[in-house]
C-alpha cells in the first residue's frame, strides 16, 4: 500500500507531464488543469491504498477517461467537435520519407549546440502545434507510447483497443509529424 | 521506404517518436509558476481525499461445540452500545427471578390449602376405631 510521502512523490513526478498530456489534448491550460486536478483526486480517492507500482497505470487510465470525459460533454453540449472518434488516417504520407527525416538527425548533440536557444522553443512550439493537429486517438497513442514511455500493451490497455491498434495509430502519428515538420523545414 | 521490412520499419517509427517525445520534454520544464503552483495545490487537495483502508482485528472470540471463531467490530465502542448489549442479559436473569419468586408462592399456597382442608374437614367415624389414633387421643388427654 502507498504511503501518504509516495502518492505524493508519484502525483509530484507526474503531473507537469499529465497537465502538458492535457494541453495537447484540449487545447485550453484552464481545462486541461482541471482534469489532472480530477485525475489526481479520483487517483487518491479510489486508489490511494494500491501499491505504489500500480500507480503509474492507474493514472494513465484516469487521465485519458478524464479528458474523453470532457470530450463527450464537449461534444453533448455542441455537436461540433466531430473528430474525437477518428481513427483514419489524415491522408498519405505523400513524399515523406523518414529515413531521410532521421539521417538528417544522426548527431542530434551536435544539432542541439548549433540551435540557439530561440530556435530550439520555436521547433518545440511547432512540434505542440502539429501533435494538437493529430487526430485524438492517434495523439493520445503516441504520447504514451513515446512520451510516457509506455510498451505497446501497456498502451493498448490504458487505451482500451488492441496492440495492433496502437501500433496503426502510432504509426500514423509519426509519418503525420515527420510529414508536417519537415514541410516546416524542421529536422530533430 | 519501400525496400524497409516490417521490423525495420518500426524501429524507425520508434526512433523518430522518440526523437519527438525527448524535444517535447523540454516542454515540462516550461510550465509557468502559476501553473505549477496551482498542480500543487490540486496535489495537496487530492491527499487530503486519500483513501486509507484499516485492517479490521477481531474484538474477541467465543468458542461453542469445539469451535473457535473471532468477532469484528470497532474496539471503541460507546458506553451505550455496552449498555444495549447488557440488556438481554439482565432481562433474561429478571425473567429468572420472577420465575423463581411466583413459582415458590405458589408452592407455599397449595401447602397452605392442604392443611387448612385437613384441619377444617369433619372426623370420619372410622378413625375411631384406628388404634393408632385411640392411642393419639389417650396420649393428648394425659398431656
Amino acid at each position: 500500500m502507498a504511503s501518504e510521502h509516495e502518492l505524493s512523490e508519484f502525483l509530484k513526478s507526474v503531473e507537469k507531464r499529465a497537465f502538458k498530456r492535457s494541453v495537447y489534448h484540449v487545447r485550453r491550460e484552464e481545462v486541461a488543469l482541471d482534469i489532472v486536478q480530477d485525475s489526481m483526486m479520483k487517483l487518491a480517492e479510489h486508489y490511494g491504498h494500491k501499491p505504489v507500482e500500480e500507480l503509474p497505470m492507474l493514472f494513465q487510465r484516469i487521465l485519458s477517461n478524464c479528458t474523453l470525459d470532457w470530450f463527450r460533454r464537449q461534444k453533448t453540449q455542441n455537436a461540433l467537435f466531430s473528430n474525437m472518434g477518428d481513427f483514419e488516417s489524415a491522408g498519405d504520407d505523400g513524399d515523406f520519407d523518414l529515413l531521410e527525416t532521421l539521417s538528417a538527425s544522426n548527431n542530434p548533440e551536435q544539432n542541439e549546440s548549433a540551435e540557439s536557444q530561440t530556435e530550439r522553443a520555436q521547433t518545440l512550439r511547432e512540434i505542440e502545434v502539429e501533435i494538437q493537429q493529430l487526430p485524438a486517438r492517434q495523439r493520445e497513442a503516441f504520447l504514451m507510447r513515446y512520451w510516457e514511455e509506455m510498451d505497446v500493451a501497456e498502451t493498448a490497455s490504458a487505451m482500451g483497443c488492441s496492440q495492433g491498434s496502437v501500433k496503426t495509430h502510432c504509426s500514423r502519428a509519426v509519418h503525420a509529424l515527420g510529414k508536417a515538420l519537415t514541410a516546416k523545414g524542421i529536422r530533430l | 521506404m519501400t525496400s524497409l521490412n516490417l521490423s525495420q520499419r518500426d524501429a524507425y517509427e520508434d526512433r523518430f517518436g522518440q526523437m519527438i517525445a525527448k524535444r517535447l520534454s523540454g516542454s515540462v520544464d516550461s510550465v509557468p509558476h502559476d501553473i505549477s503552483e496551482r498542480l500543487k495545490a490540486a496535489r495537496m487537495q487530492a491527499l487530503s481525499k486519500r483513501k486509507v483502508v484499516k485492517p479490521q482485528l477481531a474484538s474477541g472470540t467465543s468458542g461453542q461445540g469445539g469451535v473457535l471463531s473471532l468477532h469484528m467490530g470497532d474496539n471503541d465502542r460507546s458506553l451505550w452500545n455496552r449498555i444495549a448489549s447488557l440488556l438481554p442479559l439482565l432481562a433474561l436473569i429478571a425473567g429468572l427471578v420472577a420465575i423463581a419468586v411466583v413459582a415458590e408462592d405458589d408452592r407455599v399456597k397449595e401447602l397452605a390449602d392442604i392443611d387448612a382442608q385437613l384441619l377444617t374437614d369433619e372426623l370420619p367415624p372410622d378413625a375411631y376405631t384406628d388404634p393408632g389414633f385411640a392411642q393419639f387421643l389417650r396420649t393428648n388427654l394425659r398431656d
